[in-house]
């Protein structure tokens, strides 16, 4: 909550382009905002995938530190 | 499942409705900035058709392929078709707005530097869409 409606409300009363011939550069907002989603998608995206790789790696069968679950034959 | 704990789950789906909080927040914001048109903002209307754009100032005047703005104002395009879809762009200004016929959108901008920049139609409208472009010209304030 603290995001949805403090950020808005503090960027509001900072707003740009109230002023008279002082305008917000939407090149700048625009782009700005690109950059940011594309850092929380690399991020989110490097996470989840180094995740996934981890758990493949380190419940494979031949793990030295794997075992048998409850839910197959301990033929090993 | 006794003697399960799932206390990672949790701490994703935290995560997860955290950051789209965020993005939706970042994202909601950035476009309603964006579309606050200043009050001072003077009005040009754009025609888009097969295969040009028409520019109408406040005062009347009308310019075919190419725009005179002055560095400094901001201005409001209303953005209308007269035949097909066509798409505003002024790119250098990440100004993007369609032209549907039938409707007026708005998108302003504030050029803040002397120059010349591409106008260009974005959205497919026939044979020629392709050339269908124009040139912003950006120059010093008349008075």
């Amino acid at each position: 909550m603290a995001v949805l409606v403090g950020l808005p409300a503090v960027d509001f009363a900072f707003a740009a382009g109230e002023e008279p011939g002082e305008y917000l550069d939407r090149r700048v907002l625009i782009w700005n905002l690109f950059y940011k989603m594309m850092t929380v998608a690399f991020i989110t995206g490097s996470v989840v995938s180094g995740t996934i790789i981890w758990q493949v790696w380190r419940f494979r069968e031949s793990h030295p530190k794997a075992k048998p679950t409850r839910y197959e034959g301990t033929d090993w | 499942m006794g003697g399960h704990s799932n206390w990672p789950e949790w701490i994703y789906v935290a995560v997860v409705i955290a950051l789209m909080t965020w993005v939706g927040a970042e994202a909601w914001e950035a476009e309603r900035l964006v579309e606050h048109v200043p009050a001072d903002a003077e009005t040009i209307i754009v025609t888009g058709q097969q295969w040009f754009w028409t520019f109408e100032h406040e005062d009347g005047t009308k310019e075919i392929g190419e725009l005179h703005v002055e560095v400094g104002k901001a201005y409001k395009f209303e953005v209308m078709s007269k035949d097909v879809n066509h798409s505003f762009n002024i790119h250098d200004y990440v100004v993007l707005m369609d032209a549907i016929p039938g409707r007026v959108n708005t998108v302003w901008f504030a050029p803040d530097a002397v120059g010349e920049h591409d106008i260009q139609c974005r959205e497919y409208c026939g044979l020629i869409h392709y050339n269908m472009r124009g040139t912003l010209y950006v120059e010093e304030p008349s008075h």
